[in-house]
């Protein structure tokens, strides 16, 4: 049996840490892993766990993130709790078994610490490896700070696991900003966080074999469309168990999340839609604002995907002008939350002046002011009734100014 | 371990691969597949890699796996054993086994493609890391699933699809990268060679049979003569793979702790490899006179590589 | 590769995340509808193979060769109470006639040899070499 770790009511730990004491309270079965900074914490920090006894489960230190997904599709197809974490270079690494995972509808979680895509190379966190896994079939879950990447995380599992899902997840947090950055978290004691997760539930386990089962069958023309579609339909209807996940932690903590979070959207005229660390920046500049006059709100998905689109359009139906601030080269296209927000409106039959930013690439610093100049630009729009500013921005971008109409 | 007694004992084993399956009629993939999986009683979970083995017998909605079976990719089969086992390790400390009263072995297959080529990474990385599990590559020295690719495998002069011969071409120019002694160079306390078929099948089940039964990473590679690509009769199947033998251009021998090298089956007498290379399409162009040299390099190479394993066997160290 | 048409079914009724079961009664290693070993490949054949028990000495070369596993084999004790196995037929729904059995098959007259696919298995035993003609 593992050693109960002694937890303070509230404790100092950055992200990763957050990240790898979840992982611990889960008691998950196998972890098989990889360094890459920014997350390589977490993998030191299990194994620390395990050098000292806190962790009862296989710890399999593989040769390349590749194999760190493939020994968890093994793993998970064998039948117990399994996790993993990576970030950017790492997690492109994986991104062909990221599909087979979802595909095979394996339970993994993996706490990714989002890092910039070389080239060029960049160790500091934007969004560029999350929105490469936007399609991979994944559950993905943002944290916007240590406490919540904590939370998250534990939650995660449950939603992961439950018979109506079965389908991997991310948890998500800035690289740095979040994953480096100490704050105080209050932690569950290990048998709380563990009963909130409850055991693990198998389905179709490898190791029963007695009952031996085939995983990673091939589909062709014949077949492939209808599991895919089967796939998303899963994923679209993990709503539900997320918001019942979400409710019952609330219960236990006292701390509430949603798939969609707002901040001063009430009454709000314009709004800024923003996920990460950046979120709570935004916040800073919504108060400004206000004190300015200007009736502003936030918006965050949760869930980058399953993407809330339909609540994101009732949450924004008063909204003239909006903002989706994207922190990911969107690389020849609108930003992936300007076009999710566009479509999620047009859907609902209601329109708002749509821009885009592109912020935050390879770590650069947004700070309150920049954003409280989206929010002007914003503003001017809705002013205006009509887009009078750029179509799609970039903040602190050294040099001339750089725009697309 | 189970013991390998005669055929007529070993026939007697329900079989746990099953037909069925759409490898190519007289593919020897098959019959290496069934002997190793019926040299153990023990229950298995199983990992393949992309390749002919795989694409071919588990084909929605059918399966041809009696045993527990996982497909990941191409050069991953290592790492999906590999996970499976470590679970069974946690589950089993955590009190959680799903069947106690069994024994689970781990086994993965691959092909030359993914064992020498794309896995070898995972390969190599599972190895180091010692879990305990069996990789069995079923070396037919091409990519035959994508038709015929040359892969580090493929001997050289063979015409492949990417190494053809024409008309300044011989074919493959490179020697086949020699994966077993890589192998044992991890400290593999069990390496082996075999080759499917009714004349050595109690070398390839016995060392099997072995495999499975000693304590961590196993690494057994199959020569599988593959009748599409290596261009030759269904029926003489068993007859190439002999002839490899014979010919000691695929020699038998095992390797126990990474150096301890045992030869299984000496032939009475070498045959000349063109015994075994006038039997196949895929050498055909190497008879024609200007390519008589690149036969007399095989022959100077495989002899050579006989001389070696023998002093390596007697120096016993 | 078609699938019968009785296999096919429609996205609400397919196996979740493609994970085929190899049995219907694990217990009783009753074979699941999704086994191979329900799925016939016996039109890739263009000639097929005929066992002649006459002339068979179990030597059992046949069912270690065959890579569809298709010999049918019956457990039966030798004088010394030994099990071994008894070739007793052939699995024509999983043979494809690639003939390595008949390759293999080490009696003097061979105890399986390739017919065409049409030819009835009495007519094929009533053609087969004696010693002179072999
Ligand atoms: C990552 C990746 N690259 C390429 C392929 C295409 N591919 C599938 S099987 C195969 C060749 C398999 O060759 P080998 O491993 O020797 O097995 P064989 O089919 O010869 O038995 C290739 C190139 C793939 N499936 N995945
Ligand atoms: S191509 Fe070769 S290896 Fe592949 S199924 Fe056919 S005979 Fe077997
Ligand atoms: S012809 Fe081939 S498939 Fe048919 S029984 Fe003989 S060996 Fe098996
Ligand atoms: S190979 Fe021939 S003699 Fe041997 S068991 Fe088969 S049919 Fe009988
Ligand atoms: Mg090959």
């Amino acid at each position: 049996m593992a050693e109960k770790y002694q937890l303070k009511s509230k404790e100092v730990w950055d992200g990763n840490m957050a990240a790898s004491h979840a992982l611990r309270q889960a008691q998950v079965d196998v972890v098989a892993a990889y360094p890459i900074t920014p997350s390589t914490p977490i993998v030191q920090n299990y194994a620390q766990f395990l050098a000292d006894g806190y962790i009862d489960g296989e710890f399999v230190m593989v040769e390349s993130e590749h194999s760190a997904m493939s020994a968890c599709v093994g793993a998970a197809a064998a039948g117990g709790r399994v996790a993993t974490a990576t970030s950017s270079q790492g997690y492109a690494l994986m991104v062909e078994v990221l599909y087979q995972a979802s595909g095979m509808r394996l339970p993994i979680v993996m706490t990714v610490v989002n890092r910039a895509l070389a080239s060029p190379l960049n160790i500091h966190g934007d969004h560029g490896d999350l929105y490469l896994g936007r399609d991979a079939g994944w559950i993905h879950l943002i944290a916007n700070n240590p406490q919540e990447a904590y939370d998250i995380t534990l939650c995660a599992f449950k939603i992961a696991e439950d018979q109506r899902v079965r389908l991997p997840v991310t948890t998500n947090q800035d690289g740095f900003l979040v994953s480096h950055t100490a704050q105080v978290v209050e932690p569950l004691q290990d048998e709380d966080a563990y009963k909130f997760i409850g055991e693990y539930k198998s389905l179709n386990p490898m190791l029963d074999t007695k009952n031996p089962q085939t995983y990673g069958a091939q589909t062709e023309e014949e077949w492939h469309f209808e599991f895919k579609a089967t796939q998303h339909k899963a994923l679209m209807e993990s709503t539900s168990v997320i918001d019942e996940v979400f409710a019952a932690y609330e219960k236990l903590t006292g701390r509430r999340y949603s798939r969609v979070e707002t901040y001063k959207l009430e009454d709000a005229e314009i709004a800024l839609v923003l996920m990460g660390s950046a979120y709570e920046t935004a916040m800073v500049a919504v108060d400004k604002a206000r004190e300015e006059g200007i009736k502003v709100g936030l918006l965050m998905p949760r869930t980058f995907r399953p993407f809330p689109y339909n609540e994101v359009a009732e949450k924004l139906k008063n909204i003239k002008a909006i903002a989706a601030l994207d922190r990911s080269a969107p690389m020849g296209a609108m930003g992936a939350l300007f076009n999710e927000v566009s479509g999620a409106l047009l859907a609902n039959g209601q329109s708002a002046i749509m821009t885009n930013y592109i912020y935050g690439l390879g770590g650069r610093d947004t700070t309150a002011e920049h954003i409280l100049e989206v929010i002007k630009e914003t503003d001017k729009n809705k002013e205006a009734k009509k887009r009078v500013t750029d179509l799609q921005g970039f903040i602190n971008l050294r040099g001339p100014k750089l725009s697309f109409n | 371990m189970k013991n390998i007694g005669n055929l007529k004992e070993f026939a007697c084993t329900p079989d746990r691969f099953q037909g069925g399956h759409r490898l190519c009629p007289g593919c020897a993939h098959g019959m290496i597949v069934r002997e190793v999986v019926n040299a153990t009683e023990d229950d298995l979970v199983i990992s393949t890699a992309t390749g002919c083995l795989e694409v071919c017998t588990a084909i929605y909605p059918y399966t041809s796996w009696d045993v527990s079976w996982l497909h990941i990719g191409f050069e991953n089969a290592a790492a999906g054993i590999s996970g499976a086992e470590a679970m069974y390790k946690a589950l089993s400390r955590k009190n959680r086994s799903y069947n106690e009263d069994k024994k689970v072995k781990f086994v993965a297959f691959g092909g030359d493609g993914g064992t020498y080529d794309i896995g070898f990474q995972s390969l190599s990385g599972a190895t180091e890391r010692g879990h305990d599990f069996l990789y069995v590559c079923l070396d037919n020295e091409g990519y035959m699933n994508t038709g015929g690719q040359r892969s580090s495998s493929t001997p050289i002069g063979a015409h492949t699809t990417t190494s053809p011969r024409g008309r300044v071409s011989y074919g493959e120019k490179n020697r086949k990268k020699d994966l077993t002694m890589i192998m044992a160079a991890h400290g593999c306390p069990y390496v082996a060679t075999a080759v499917p078929g009714s004349k050595h099948w109690k070398d390839l089940a016995q060392k099997a049979a072995k495999a499975l039964s000693t304590v961590g990473p196993t690494f057994i590679n199959a020569l599988s003569p593959c009748t599409t690509e290596w261009k030759f009769k269904p029926q003489d199947t068993v007859e190439i793979a002999d002839l490899a033998v014979e010919t000691c251009m695929f020699p038998l021998y095992e390797i126990e702790d990474g150096h301890k090298l045992t030869i299984t089956y000496k032939p009475k007498q070498k045959l000349p490899v063109e015994e075994y290379l006038s039997r196949q399409g895929r050498f055909s162009h190497l008879f024609k006179p200007e390519n008589s040299w690149v036969i007399e390099e095989i022959q100077k190479e495989v002899d050579r590589y006989w001389e070696y394993l023998q002093r390596k066997e007697e120096a016993g160290v | 590769m078609a699938t019968p048409k009785e296999m096919m079914s429609t996205w609400d009724k397919i196996q979740f995340g493609a994970i085929l079961p190899s049995f219907e009664n694990p217990e009783k290693k009753l074979k699941s509808k999704f086994n191979s070993f329900n799925y016939k490949v016996a039109d890739w054949r263009v000639e097929k193979p005929v066992f002649n028990r006459e002339l068979c000495i179990d030597c059992d070369f046949c069912w270690v060769s065959c890579p569809d596993s298709c010999f049918l084999v019956e457990e039966v004790e030798n004088k010394r109470g030994k099990k071994q196995a008894k070739i007793v037929g052939i699995n024509y729904d999983l043979c494809k006639g690639c003939g390595v059995c008949v390759d293999v098959c080490p009696t003097p007259i061979k105890s399986l040899l390739m017919f065409p696919e049409f030819t009835e298995i009495d007519e094929a035993l009533n053609q087969w070499p004696t010693k002179d003609n072999k």
